[in-house]
């Protein structure tokens, strides 16, 4: 970039300034992060005569193919995963 | 009236008996203040302020410059000290430095705890060295301006 006052003349390249600091006063603590937000509330269900994991991955997720995720969260109460009853409740996992 | 000599041997009586009793009691009353000494001083709590800048290109232990120059060789490394007082939790020091008509050349804040006086010190360089020329060195304290230095390099 040229000079303002003299076109002709290049304006000086300042990106290389080497920079740093110190003091007798003692650095200022970082001001405290942002406290994380609270995990969302995990969802349950309760399963009706006629549902299946696809059908209920289907109406939380969207697609029916992700139907391993809540069964994996659910290990502890379902052995199959074609054997689902009605009145049993899930845990879903948030998206 | 008639002014008869006991009533006079009485007044003097009594008055040294008073100054015999005031005598006594200042002791006393010195002692007592001894009991209270003065509160204890404490640092005046004040803002933060700038009180004082120092260019140089050579720093002492106490991060004040060595010698206070306005003048630089193109391979120097300027140094600029400033100088607070005051007292905060969080202050800002910020050193700006411009060259010429302003075109930007560093900006470099340094966040401290401020309990009174203190030095605080910036440094540049340019290993490839400086362009000859104006500059200008402008402190500031939580984003306000308190002190600029121009200072030259040949």
């Amino acid at each position: 970039m040229a000079d303002p006052k003299d076109p002709k003349k290049p304006r000086p390249d300042f990106s290389d300034v080497q920079s740093g600091s110190s003091s007798t006063a003692r650095p200022a603590p970082l001001p405290p992060s942002a406290p994380l937000p609270p995990p969302a509330a995990e969802r349950t269900y309760t399963v009706v005569a006629g549902d299946n994991l696809s059908k209920i991955s289907k109406k939380f997720y969207g697609e029916s193919k992700r139907w391993r995720r809540i069964f994996d969260a659910n290990k502890d109460t379902i052995e199959n995963p074609d054997l689902i009853y009605p009145g049993q409740v899930l845990k879903i996992p948030n998206d | 009236m008639r002014f008869t000599p006991r009533s006079s041997e009485v007044a003097v009586s009594l008055l040294a008996v008073l100054c015999a009793a005031a005598v006594l009691a200042l002791p006393a009353c010195g002692k007592k203040d001894s009991k209270n000494p003065p509160a204890a001083q404490t640092p005046a709590v004040t803002a933060p302020r700038v009180v004082g800048i120092e260019l140089g290109n050579e720093l002492k232990s106490d991060n004040r410059v060595a010698e206070a120059m306005s003048t630089f060789a193109v391979n120097d490394v300027i140094y600029v000290a400033v100088m607070t007082e005051g007292n905060s939790p969080s202050a800002a020091v910020t050193a700006r430095w411009t060259y010429g008509d302003g075109q930007p050349v560093n900006e470099t804040t340094r966040t401290v705890v401020l309990s009174g006086p203190a030095t605080t010190e910036f440094h540049i360089s340019k290993p490839g060295g400086w362009p000859t020329g104006a500059y200008k060195v402008e402190i500031l304290l939580n984003g306000a301006s308190m002190r600029t230095a121009q200072f030259e390099v040949r």
